[in-house]
């Protein structure tokens, strides 16, 4: 399968597109509410703040690339152009989790507490249902789920990363991994592209895409909403 | 019942300025051109606008006087005297006095009698409000007319005196706008039949968002400030004096949060269309307030994106020879549309004013009568 350009989509790839691109921008919506990234937004964010970011999204970011391992097995021969391109996506970010826990070391914290916290419960529901839609056959939804992640990581990158730099001070950059998923964006657009105009070929797909990246982009928000959460 | 825009009229002071004049009305900052301007015009692509302020930095009219002109404006093509209109809807960012409201100072320049009055407050979208308003007014049947006023004059904020005053609190947010907005009233004669040369307001929406954003774009915080707090606004400073030095009187944008002005505008637009309110392959004509020529390739590139792209030839507006108006400007636009532009009975106008000061997006469908 080769890489498409968003201009050359099939009318139902694009109109799912839309539909995506909608679910995004409210998301950021949904994001810009949480506390953490208000602070974040006012400039008030402080080393410690930063420092419990970090810790709730490592759990979810170490759980991420089990995910996306069990959804590449559970594409059949039908969707095998799919599954190659899941299982270098795994391998391109199944250690993404070792950079996380350099910026919170390099933010001050110590690596046994970050390697010692559990999840928060947004991050159990939101590995929870990733682990159910990627046991499903050929789950061709989790495409709406990448679509949000691989937008976080180009928010993080471009949003989020220099202001944190520039809010901490720090001695040395703290927000490695976060500016890491800006590197490859491009690359990644064009492969979820490509991967919607290869699987949209009906509305029901559209509506499974969409479903899927709404949940996603629900449940993620909520994993920063329930930071300390007692 | 409906609600009918027969007539438009507006009104720009003085003669166009260019953007070598510019510094002749507002005044050079301490004696020196500013070397922020070249690149501040060159994103925003503005090549002339209008001040309420001569070359020797006199102040000419009064906010309400623009409001006014451009009321007669209007008021003169459709033949009708003020007396005749019970309802005077007003928008502004800001009157000439603090109290009473704006609406009333306007009523009384154009001798209208026994008004009901609304005055809308806000920026750019605050026309779309006072709009929104007469026009359920007359759907409601209360009124068979209504005049609709938005006028702005932001220039005597950017008198380079009050630069001078807070030396320390001049950065690239507050003088941003300096380079942006400028002056001008635009008016609308709304009523329920339709004439000729007129257009049907077929619905309009707005979507606030600013739960979910800090301010954008403000007076009355000192420098540094994100968002008011007690006791430290402009008005709990002991002295004028001292908000003034702190920078609290300075008109800022919070420059850094502005892009998210594009994604909430476009995201709104995406809403109207998942809704059925508007479909793109409808639209005939788009008129959108963007501030920016910087943002109307943002704006393109993010409906490209979503497929939601209305083609470039339908888009018209008047930014770049009128200047960024703020709330006049969705009025002035339309005037100008109106009186020059080609088009037809039925033809399908989508007007689009995103705001940054704490991100509201505004929207309205007309069609041509």
């Amino acid at each position: 399968m080769t890489t498409s350009k968003k201009e050359s989509l099939n009318p139902i790839a694009q109109q799912c597109l839309q539909s995506l691109i909608g679910i995004w921008l409210g998301f950021e919506k949904q994001l810009n509410r949480t506390e953490i990234i208000r602070k974040l937004q006012q400039g008030v964010l402080t080393q410690s703040d930063y420092q419990t970011l970090l810790l709730n999204l490592r759990q979810q970011v170490i759980e991420g690339s089990r995910w996306i391992s069990r959804a590449a097995s559970s594409f059949d021969r039908d969707f095998s152009d799919i599954r190659s391109i899941v299982i270098g996506h795994a391998k391109e970010e199944h250690k993404d989790y070792q950079m996380l826990e350099k910026d919170f070391v390099a933010a001050g914290g110590e690596i046994a507490d970050i390697q010692s916290a559990s999840k928060n419960i947004g991050s159990e529901a939101l590995h929870g249902y990733m682990m159910h839609k990627s046991s499903e056959a050929n789950p061709v939804g989790l495409i709406g789920a990448m679509w949000i992640i691989e937008g976080l990581g180009e928010k993080m990158a471009n949003e989020w990363a220099g202001r944190i730099d520039e809010l901490l001070d720090l001695p040395q950059s703290a927000t490695q991994f976060m500016q890491y998923h800006g590197e490859n964006d491009d690359s990644h657009m064009e492969k979820l592209y490509a991967m919607l105009n290869r699987v949209c070929t009906s509305e029901a797909v559209t509506e499974e895409i969409t479903t899927t990246a709404k949940v996603v982009a629900r449940l993620y928000a909520l994993q920063l909403d329930v930071i300390d959460y007692e | 019942m409906q609600a009918y825009i027969n007539y438009t009229g507006s009104f720009l002071p003085g003669e166009p300025v260019d953007n070598n004049d510019i510094e002749n009305h507002l005044g050079l900052v301490n004696g020196k051109s500013s070397r922020l301007k070249h690149k501040i015009l060159k994103a925003n692509g503005i090549k002339t606008r209008h001040y309420a302020i001569d070359s020797q930095q006199k102040t000419l009219y009064l906010n309400q006087q623009l409001a006014a002109k451009a009321a007669e404006n209007c008021l003169d093509r459709a033949a009708i005297n003020p007396e005749k209109i019970k309802l005077l809807s007003v928008a502004t960012s800001q009157g000439d006095l603090v109290l009473p409201g704006f609406g009333s100072q306007v009523q009384a320049e154009l001798g209208m009698q026994d008004v009901e009055l609304f005055s809308s407050h806000g920026i750019c979208s605050c026309s779309m409000m006072a709009l929104k308003n007469a026009a359920n007014l007359i759907r409601l049947g209360e009124h068979k007319r209504a005049l609709v006023v938005a006028s702005e004059m932001p220039s005597r904020l950017f008198k380079a005196s009050r630069y001078e005053a807070c030396a320390k609190a001049v950065d690239f947010n507050a003088e941003f706008l300096r380079w942006m907005l400028s002056d001008g009233a635009g008016a609308l004669l709304l009523e329920d039949t339709p004439k000729p040369g007129g257009v049907k307001i077929e619905w309009q929406r707005s979507f606030s968002h600013a739960d979910t954003l800090p301010v954008c774009m403000s007076v009355g915080m000192p420098k540094g400030s994100t968002n008011p707090e007690a006791g430290a606004t402009w008005q709990d400073f002991s002295t004028y004096t001292e908000a003034e030095e702190a920078g609290a009187l300075l008109l800022r944008q919070d420059v850094r949060l502005l892009d998210n002005i594009v994604k909430l505008g476009v995201e709104g637009f995406l809403r109207l269309l998942e809704e059925q309110l508007v479909a793109i392959d409808e639209i005939d004509h788009v008129l959108c307030h963007y501030s920016s020529d910087h943002f109307r390739g943002k704006i393109f590139e993010l409906l490209k994106d979503s497929g939601s792209m209305v083609p470039e030839e339908k888009w018209y507006t008047n930014l770049y020879t009128r200047g960024n108006t703020g709330c006049a400007s969705i009025f002035i636009m339309l005037d100008e549309f109106l009186k020059t532009q080609d088009y037809q009975s039925g033809d399908k106008i989508f007007c689009m004013v995103p705001e940054s000061g704490r991100f509201n997006t505004a929207y309205m469908l007309l069609t041509v009568n």
